[in-house]
């Protein structure tokens, strides 16, 4: 596999229950780079950012063909421990869900559940609160509950709590679309200084979103996968009719 | 091919607006320059003052033309060929704007030698000028139909306007050579001439950006395919 891949699909279908969601996906995700991924809604975006924590599992009657490799590894070897994988690669939801606890604990609670060296919690908390840009915000009030927070800062705590876990890939579905445009610039401008130290996989509708901060996008529509490009050639000039007719706006 | 119309009407009315737009003012340069060239071929400075005072309607509709288009910018954020079509009107109105200050250019000239007799009949100015025209209305076409071979056919154009500007300047030297007053007049001609050729340049620079709008890439700047196909 080339060094700067980190997640291989290969020919991947998924299906709930008899219904297939997702149809002979092949695809390689870059390492240290944003892709996104863009289509209307049903298309499979959230199914397919889901199979790569293996949150899937978690849902009854599901069911995988293919294979997804993160680095060397199929993720959905019998021997691999999905728990172990969901540490690895992060997840950020649409609605800021911090848990009703201390904004600390929010941070210190993933890190001390599982076997992680959480013998400086205090260090941890203040550095992944650093890394999402929230520390400055916050430092003064880290045992008052989350839920006092904006919607945007606790979005920015809930990238802090994945980040504490020292993920290597944050996985993030529609992580500003409940956001006003300052929190949304601010989680942008974050996932632009993140890459450095992580891989990115983010769904998005909105299109200028996706060409602000990704590298890559790939459209897709009706659970298949209609084209995958560097995000500049996407929206100059994309290679599919159907995806300038998407991000052009012609359809319905 | 057939493109699907976008989901706002609206957006897709103001982009069909752009097109019209560049039509009018395609169809204004074009008479301004055969009305230019009217005035000198029929000795009529009336009407070279007034293609210079047309010029202005040109000028205020390219100005408003452009400032549609950057508002589409603003507001419609457009991508992949709607990106590349807003892009390729805001330069082709100012290749037109262009055309039109030459057109003018030239009615000033022909003032100038209607004030004077006539130095010889004017035979390849006109043939030129029938060139260009014909040049803007096929490479708006081109823009209008997305069609490569005709942006093609003006770039293959303009080459036989530089031949015939050359060929113009050749003939003019031998005139000023044999009889010394005649230059005032015939450097005058060449200065028609000229304009004539750089209006040829603009229509091909129109043809250049239709290519880039329907394919993506640019063909600006490079040297021409013809020249490429000679053996060595
Ligand atoms: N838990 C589930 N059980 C059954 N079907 C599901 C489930 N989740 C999603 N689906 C179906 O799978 C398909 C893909 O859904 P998915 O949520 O991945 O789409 P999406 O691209 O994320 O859409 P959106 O943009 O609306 O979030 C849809 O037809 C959806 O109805
Ligand atoms: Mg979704």
């Amino acid at each position: 596999m080339d060094s700067d891949i980190i997640i291989k699909l290969n020919k991947v279908n998924f299906y709930y229950g008899q219904s297939r969601a997702l149809t002979d996906i092949t695809m390689n995700f870059r390492k240290n780079k944003v892709s996104a991924l863009i289509g209307p809604s049903g298309c499979g975006k959230s199914t397919l950012l889901r199979l790569l924590n293996r949150m899937n599992d978690l849902i009854d009657g599901t069911r995988i063909e293919g294979e997804i490799f993160f680095e060397e590894k199929n993720i959905y070897a019998k021997d691999v421990d999905p728990v172990e994988i969901r540490r690895k690669v992060g997840m950020v939801f649409q609605k800021p869900n911090p848990f009703p606890k201390t904004i600390y604990n929010n941070i210190a609670y993933g890190p001390k559940l599982t076997s992680m060296n959480t013998d400086d919690l205090d260090t941890l908390v203040e550095q992944s609160l650093k890394q999402a840009v929230l520390w400055d915000e916050v430092k003064d009030i880290l045992n008052k509950s989350a839920m006092n927070l904006s919607g945007g800062q606790q979005q920015r705590l809930c990238i802090a709590r994945a980040l504490a876990m020292k993920p290597d890939i944050l996985l993030m579905d529609e992580p500003t679309s409940a956001l006003d445009p300052i929190s949304t610039a601010k989680i942008e401008e974050l996932i632009e200084e993140l890459k450095k130290n992580y891989t990115i996989i983010i769904v998005t509708h909105n299109m200028q979103q996706a060409a602000r901060i990704s590298d890559e996008t790939a459209f897709f529509y009706l659970g298949n996968m209609v084209e995958y490009n560097k995000t500049e050639k996407i929206f100059t000039n994309p290679d599919v009719k159907h995806t300038e007719e998407y991000i052009t706006g012609r359809f319905g | 091919m057939e493109e699907r119309k976008h989901t706002s009407s609206h957006y897709e009315m103001e982009l069909q607006e752009i097109k019209n737009g560049l039509i009018y003012i395609g169809v204004l340069t074009e008479t301004a320059i055969q009305m230019a060239m009217k005035s000198l071929t029929e000795r009529d400075s009336d009407l070279a003052h007034k293609v210079i005072k047309d010029d202005d309607e040109i000028d205020t509709l390219d100005t408003d033309l452009e400032e549609r288009c950057i508002k589409i910018l603003a507001l419609r954020q457009p991508t992949a060929i709607d990106l590349r079509f807003i892009t390729t009107a805001i330069k082709i109105t100012g290749h037109l704007e262009r055309i039109g200050d030459m057109a003018a250019n030239i009615a000033e000239k022909a003032i100038q030698l209607n004030e004077e007799p006539k130095l010889k009949p004017y035979i390849d100015l006109p043939r030129m000028a029938e060139l260009v025209g014909e040049m803007i209305k096929k490479s708006l076409d081109s823009f209008i139909g997305n069609d490569l071979n005709m942006a093609e056919e003006v770039r293959r154009m303009e080459q036989v306007t530089d031949d015939l500007n050359e060929q113009i300047f050749r003939e003019l030297l031998t005139f000023m050579m044999e009889d010394s007053k005649t230059i005032h007049r015939s450097l005058m001609i060449m200065q028609v001439s000229k304009n004539l050729e750089r209006i040829a340049d603009h229509a091909k620079g129109i043809a250049d950006m239709v290519t880039y709008m329907v394919t993506g890439e640019s063909v600006r700047h490079q040297s021409c395919v013809s020249d490429e196909k000679e053996p060595a």
